[in-house]
């Protein structure tokens, strides 16, 4: 069993709090991403179920145990750092070998482990090589293989992969993912919409929402997440809700000549002010939505199956995505059409409008 | 790519720097050059002289010294034989050695644990206590020696070994310059290791000591050199000839009623030479620990 659970976890450096309140169960072999922007709390999380960091108030249980003051050794987890944190004066052989030194494991069988985990992640050539010998890949590789050489119920990873090269990354994603649970760190949601299987977007040291990556993109709980998931990012729209009826509610535009459009959504009240979230695929042809709107067209990004227009109209940049466009070439102005079932909208607080 | 009048100004720029490197454009840099050369000679044969004038001493008489003598003579091994007659010179290195190599060994271990302490732990008087001992550092050896004097009389130690030692061995400047060192150590290496299941003191002995090697390596040379040419203390703890370091004893032969200057040189020779050697030893890693590197 590897499953984790936490259960109002809280940490505090002196009167400030970093983490304000975390609940979550991660099931035995599943794939976490903890994604968020910079100061979020996910790294400090991290360490909290590390042991790097103590717990201030709540519980850390792994596989059914409480391990609030369990020494990190003990929690049956391994950590790979970003900055690989190898031992410089020690070889590959060594820094892979270490743990189990200290766990007290016969010789032989320490020989024999980091053969493996050498074999898998093709170190065999480097065992006898210094970290300063290796490539930034290479040290990666071996921070990698110090986890597995452990083999923990819990990989912990703080940013590790992002250098991979993308062949063994799914390597090893396939790899580890199939012995241990695996919580892996990143502020790149690219990175998290490809490698998990769960995605928990953090805010503030609270989570935001947790989700499977698909249901982040197309089910964002707020502006946030609809905002942080997805690349380019979510466009926001200042409207006004003018009308209401059971089912619906008709928006007018702020900076778009007051166009109107009616959207399937039962809550928000007349008058209120509100954020129309559309994303940049979304946007279609004049005519093909329920409303057009004109926009000044900043420039033109041509990526060959794709093009990113950067317009604006009343200072709110808007990013389109067309696909094989070449038409904006020398272009000013872009109508765009926006279809209501695919956009989403926001209350002032930037919670989502269902 | 288009060329533009920026792109065309920036390989120009490109073009002028890579000219700049193949010829100086400036006339007077290889009179500046010169300039610089002719200073620092200057410099390095102001530091080398004394040196170099010792070891001519060596080679003189006395009275050739006095008279300013500054070529090799044929007086070494009188010299030599001399010192040697006049002084238990393996008694006075033992004392020196062994009192060196002891005060410098816990001198390290002490002040780079204080060091990777300061650094590590968090606290909220860290700094106060770390600014208070900075502020000790101010007061004057000779304001402290009576009372340790007193102390260690009290202590029954005057006249050991250990009265030499002890006080050198928690050395704020060595502690400072750890603490400084332990800036530079990844702290990832510290939770990798605690995760690997390695207790605080095992974290400090398999890991930070290894790393910092090249701190370790340039405090040697500082803390050893300090505890060999260390002359106040121990000349007032030490007082019975057995126990006399070589500081000592070739600042007492200087005190005779004729003192042998080419004798006296030959005994500084000696003196100076376990420093040299430290020093030589340990250079490449000196330079290392003096710019904080961690390899």
């Amino acid at each position: 069993m590897s499953s984790l659970k936490l259960t109002a976890v809280h940490k505090s450096y002196g009167s400030v709090e970093v983490i304000k309140g975390v609940d979550l169960e991660i099931k035995s072999k599943e794939f976490v991403v903890f994604v968020g922007p910079s100061g979020c709390g996910k790294s400090t999380l991290l360490r909290m179920i590390a042991g790097l960091e103590t717990i201030s108030a709540g519980d850390l249980e792994i596989g059914g145990t409480r391990m609030n003051d369990v020494d990190p050794s003990k929690r049956g987890i391994a950590m790979v750092f970003q900055s690989y944190a190898l031992y410089p004066h020690m070889t590959v052989r060594d820094n892979m070998g270490f743990a189990l030194r200290f766990a007290g494991v016969a010789k032989d069988q320490i020989a024999i482990q980091v053969q493996q985990a050498a074999r898998i992640l093709a170190l065999e050539p480097l065992l006898d090589r210094l970290p300063k010998e290796l490539s930034g890949g290479q040290r990666q590789r071996v921070a990698i293989g110090r986890a597995i050489v452990r083999n923990p119920q819990v990989f912990l990873f703080d940013e590790p992969l992002s250098n991979l090269d993308a062949e063994l990354r799914v390597h090893m994603r396939i790899e580890i993912a199939r012995k241990a649970t695996m919580i892996y760190v990143t502020h790149d949601q690219v990175e998290a919409m490809t490698l998990a299987d769960t995605i928990v977007v953090l805010r503030d040291g609270i989570i935001e929402q947790v989700g499977r990556p698909l249901d982040l993109y197309d089910d964002p709980a707020n502006q946030f997440v609809a905002g942080f998931i997805g690349s380019p990012k979510m466009n926001f729209l200042a409207a006004t809700i003018v009308e209401k009826t059971t089912s619906s509610v008709t928006l007018e535009l702020t900076n778009h000549g007051r166009a109107r459009l009616a959207l399937p959504v039962s809550g928000g009240a007349v008058g209120e002010a509100v954020t129309l979230g559309v994303r940049a695929e979304h946007f279609g042809e004049p005519g093909a939505g329920e409303v057009d709107i004109a926009l000044d067209i900043d420039v033109a990004e041509h990526l060959g199956s794709t093009s990113y227009v950067y317009a604006n109209r009343g200072g709110e940049a808007l990013t389109i995505e067309r696909e094989e466009s070449r038409n904006e070439i020398g272009m000013q102005t872009i109508t765009v059409s926006i279809d209501p079932v695919r956009a989403y909208l926001f209350d002032a607080r930037g919670q989502r409008i269902r | 790519m288009s060329v533009t009048p920026a792109t065309m100004a920036q390989a120009a720029r490109r073009t002028d720097a890579r000219a700049a490197i193949r010829a100086p454009a400036d006339p007077f840099a290889m009179v500046r050059r010169g300039l610089v050369y002719l200073l620092l000679s200057i410099a390095a044969f102001v530091s080398v002289f004394p040196f170099l004038w010792m070891v001519i001493g060596t080679t003189n008489s006395s009275a050739d010294i006095i008279r300013g003598k500054a070529s090799l003579g044929g007086e070494f091994f009188n010299n030599a034989v001399t010192f040697f007659t006049q002084v238990d010179a393996l008694r006075v290195f033992w004392n020196s050695a062994f009192i060196a190599v002891v005060a410098t060994a816990l001198t390290l271990l002490i002040s780079s644990l204080a060091g990777y302490g300061f650094e590590m732990f968090r606290s909220r008087v860290r700094e106060r206590v770390f600014a208070l001992l900075l502020l000790l550092l101010s007061i004057p050896f000779a304001a402290l020696m009576v009372p340790l004097f007193v102390m260690f009389s009290q202590a029954r130690l005057v006249n050991t070994y250990t009265a030499v030692i002890l006080p050198t061995v928690a050395s704020i400047f060595i502690i400072f310059y750890f603490r400084q060192a332990t800036k530079a150590f990844p702290t990832e290496l510290r939770d990798a290791a605690k995760i690997d299941g390695l207790k605080e003191w095992q974290i400090f002995l398999f890991v930070y000591m290894p790393v910092m090697r090249s701190t370790y390596a340039a405090a040697t040379i500082i803390v050893f050199m300090a505890n060999w040419n260390n002359y106040l203390w121990p000349l007032i703890v030490l007082q019975t000839a057995e126990n006399k370091t070589i500081t000592l004893i070739v600042s007492a032969l200087t005190s005779a009623y004729t003192p042998d200057y080419g004798m006296i040189l030959f005994g500084t020779v000696l003196a100076t030479l376990p420093t040299l050697i430290i020093f030589f030893l340990l250079q490449r890693r000196f330079v290392e620990g003096m710019l904080g590197a961690v390899k």
